[in-house]
């Protein structure tokens, strides 16, 4: 477009007031659009803002705080650090405060019976996070001064609208490495590790697979990812190895947990007569005839029956010998099913040795396609029934991966 | 054609999954939902649309919508104590609401936040697992990751970042590319550029002389025999401690690694000459040494009796040869953790080095409970499902309880 009015020519007084003047921010040309040759001007307000944030309240969460998490909801929204603020100089007078506050009740008071008690997840977290507190405050006693006050359960959420989720404790190197110990070296079943160290069966498996295979690498001289390995798990709240003889490990997560049957999930108004015993089995019964007590269905039914011997007033030797017997009846049961299963296997096979291959000849039924000759199970290609492999949006994806 | 909508916009903050800036920032900004003066159906579309920004953003809604499932998962903690003490009866005696008690006075228990379960499908995908386990600094990078062949499922690579992991699977992720994902990204430098050409002309030289190739070396005899015969043992036993001492007087962290790889062989070698031991059970050092001693031993106790000649037992391991092979063996694992954790400067490496997370990542950094992460080997395993429980939700979604609420029901519709 041409210009109308030559800047040269035009008398000052053409802007008389500050608004009219040209407002352009100076700044290196950048280019608005890839087509085009014409800078883009403009710093938008939102990226202004976005910037203000970013180097305001947003700095302190570039970079880890050392030896702690660094999480948003631990914050205000001026970028201060709430833990930090009014960090008292003696900080055993304000742990008993923020556990008051907190209203949690004493897992320490009663360590004998409530560290498998796990009424909630709330209190497990927060003795984790009591014992660091514990572990802080004799460092702080000894040697080291610029460290943080250990966060509360509130500075431990990355989403601060998300009232329901918070980062939870991972386990420790040294925790993984005794949990390792306990189950390979000293040949320990998954069960007692699970409830020695307060950490579920599954997690337990799990981390003995995945040591398994770390000191297979470091056999064959493979390079682990040590820096990123240590960088992460200082970010992170761990639940620390209590190394102690004679004390009682933290509890990492609830070890009998029960699953919330779909069954259970409706009301049902049974009426029941006053007189009639009316137990968790029968409470089951009304719900669904297949629905087991909660005594079965949780991962550590044995703990329920050495409690019971407990209330029944057998000594500590008989409590043992016949937790020891139930395990031995227990551990039959299952190697019976599992030769049987083995046995069936054997039987509905036969196998015929060539020289490099053998052939293995299956039984199979016609009938197990279903009545609408669709099932999974079925064998085979019948006739007028196309397979759906090459349409359109079939899934080939594998569903499982063997171990 | 219509732009393609920017992905961080800042005009319409949307919450992603990944660990940058942008995404801080939405965090940071995000406010409950306005449910006043709008309709039920605006309200459900706008939560939708937030939540889909988040929650498989790279999935079709088409696709999310036949993983959706209205079923959700929950537990709930039991106390053994409680079980043991009580058959339920109590809670069925009294007038109705079971008997009054001072335990009845206790706080009921926390709200279960089912509500926040809607997206719990997604979570089993592999890309959404590699993110959530800190493989990858978003769900994009993590799907890459697979489609590039980078992540084992079991030990088999999978290319499919949309396999659905079962309980108990464990995946892993290649290190370097881990520690390329989450390190501070690398800032082009005049010696990376020139480290750069000189490996490309290498690279060429080497192409240029490449030789035809040979025949492949003849693959190692298996070996057949049961146990070997003495003369073999004791040659083989000999070179053994030859590289023991070898070994010992190498420095941790030394340049040439060759003695210690030298070492590893022979002890491969050693162990694989009884047929007893598979390389599955013989795969930690630990597992080694015990299987050497204990194997030298029951061949010592073998031959003592029919020949009688301890001086030619004696050869094969006395115990100082055990506390040096013993002290071998320590010094293959120190140098191991040693080479791993050297941080040092390396012009090849595709990030910045020293290694050094990357920026904001500390804000993000969380491991659900569903998943058990070793980091150091990069690998992860996927205990179960995740599941909501009194009080707490498993799967990591940064909206309001309400926002999850009205995106639940959206999904509803027409099921």
């Amino acid at each position: 477009m041409p210009t109308r009015l030559r800047a040269s020519n035009l008398p000052s007084t053409v802007f008389p007031c500050s608004s009219i003047r040209p407002q352009s921010i100076p700044q290196p040309a950048r280019i608005s659009r890839e087509f085009s040759q014409s800078s883009c001007r403009q710093i938008t307000q939102r990226r202004r803002k976005f910037y203000e944030w970013m180097n305001g309240p947003g700095r302190m969460l570039k970079d880890p705080l050392p030896h702690s998490t660094n999480y948003l909801g631990a914050y205000d929204k001026f970028g201060n650090l709430i833990r930090g603020t009014f960090q008292p100089k003696d900080a055993k007078d304000a742990t008993p405060k923020a556990e008051a506050a907190e209203g949690v009740e004493g897992v320490e008071a009663k360590p004998d019976t409530s560290s498998e008690g796990q009424e909630s997840a709330d209190d497990l977290d927060a003795a984790v996070s009591r014992s660091e507190r514990e572990e802080m405050q004799k460092k702080e006693d000894g040697t080291e001064e610029g460290r943080l006050v250990p966060e509360t359960l509130e500075d431990l959420r990355p989403f601060p609208l998300n009232r329901y989720f918070r980062s939870q404790p991972v386990l420790s190197e040294e925790l993984r490495e005794a949990i390792y110990q306990f189950v390979k070296r000293d040949g320990h079943s998954l069960q007692l590790a699970s409830t020695t160290f307060g950490v579920s069966n599954e997690r337990i498996g799990a981390v003995v697979r995945l040591k398994q295979m770390e000191k297979e690498w470091i056999a064959k001289g493979k390079i682990l990812a040590i820096p990123y390995a240590k960088a992460v798990l200082d970010m992170l709240p761990t639940t620390p190895h209590v190394k102690e003889r004679g004390k009682r490990a933290i509890t990492h997560e609830p070890i009998n947990d029960l699953i919330v049957h779909p069954a259970t999930r409706q009301q049902l108004f049974v009426p029941v007569a006053e007189s009639r015993h009316f137990t968790r089995v029968d409470a089951g019964k009304a719900f669904d005839n297949n629905l087991l007590p909660a005594d079965e269905r949780i991962p550590h039914p044995e703990l329920i029956a050495a409690e019971k011997d407990n209330i029944d007033g057998y000594s500590v030797s008989e409590r043992q010998r016949r937790a020891q017997e139930r395990l031995e009846a227990e551990m039959a049961e299952k190697n019976k099913k599992k030769e049987e299963k083995r046995q069936a296997e054997l039987a509905s096979t036969k196998t015929v040795p060539q020289r490099r291959w053998d052939f293995v000849f299956q039984d199979v039924s016609v009938d197990s396609v279903g009545r609408n000759g669709r099932d999974p199970k079925g064998v085979g290609w019948r006739y007028g029934l196309p397979h759906q492999d090459r349409k359109k949006g079939q899934v080939k994806i594998p569903t499982k991966v063997e171990a | 054609m219509r732009k393609k909508p920017r992905f961080h916009s800042l005009k319409k903050l949307k919450v992603r999954q990944d660990w940058s800036r942008w995404t801080l920032y939405s965090l940071a900004h995000q406010r409950p939902p306005n449910v006043t003066g709008r309709t039920y159906f605006q309200q459900k579309w706008t939560a939708k649309s937030n939540t889909r920004a988040y929650h498989g953003e790279q999935i079709r809604e088409k696709k999310w919508k036949r993983l959706f499932s209205r079923n959700l998962p929950a537990v709930v903690p039991m106390d053994f104590n409680y079980l043991a003490h009580h058959d339920g009866s109590e809670q069925a005696a009294g007038r109705g609401a079971g008997a009054d008690s001072a335990e009845k006075l206790n706080r009921p228990p926390p709200m279960t936040p089912y509500m926040q379960m809607t997206y719990y499908p997604i979570e089993r995908r592999l890309d959404t697992a590699i993110f959530r386990s800190l493989f990858a600094s978003s769900v994009r990078q993590a799907r890459q990751f697979c489609v590039h062949g980078l992540v084992k499922v079991n030990g088999k690579k999978m290319p499919y970042p949309g396999y659905m992991l079962n309980p108990g699977d464990m995946f892993q992720v290649e290190p370097s590319s881990v520690m390329f994902a989450t390190g501070a990204p690398k800032k082009r430098t005049s010696t990376a550029r020139k480290v750069a050409k000189e490996k490309a002309a290498a690279r060429a030289e080497a192409r240029e002389k490449a030789p035809q190739p040979s025949a492949p070396s003849q693959p190692e005899p298996v070996p057949t025999r049961e146990e070997p015969t003495p003369a073999e043992l004791k040659k083989h036993m000999q070179d053994l401690m030859e590289d023991v001492e070898n070994v010992l007087n190498e420095d941790v962290g030394a340049k040439d690694k060759q003695k210690f790889r030298a070492f590893r062989q022979t002890v491969k070698k050693a162990v694989s000459l009884w047929k007893t031991a598979s390389p599955e059970t013989v795969s930690t050092l630990d597992a080694q040494f015990e299987f050497l001693k204990d194997a030298l031993d029951k061949k010592q106790a073998a031959a003592e009796p029919s020949r009688n000649e301890p001086t030619e037992s004696t050869a094969l391991m006395s115990p100082e040869d055990q506390q040096k092979l013993r002290q071998a063996f320590d010094k293959l694992k120190l140098e191991t953790e040693h080479t791993s954790a050297w941080n040092k400067k390396d012009a090849s490496a595709p990030y910045a080095t020293p290694w050094r997370p990357r920026d904001y990542m500390s804000a993000f950094a969380f491991i659900p409970r569903y998943l058990e992460v070793n980091q150091s080997i990069c690998a992860a395993v996927y205990l179960r499902h995740p599941v909501a429980r009194p009080g707490l939700a498993e799967v990591p979604t940064p909206f309001h309880l309400e926002t999850g609420q009205l995106a639940f029901n959206w999904y509803l519709r027409r099921r």
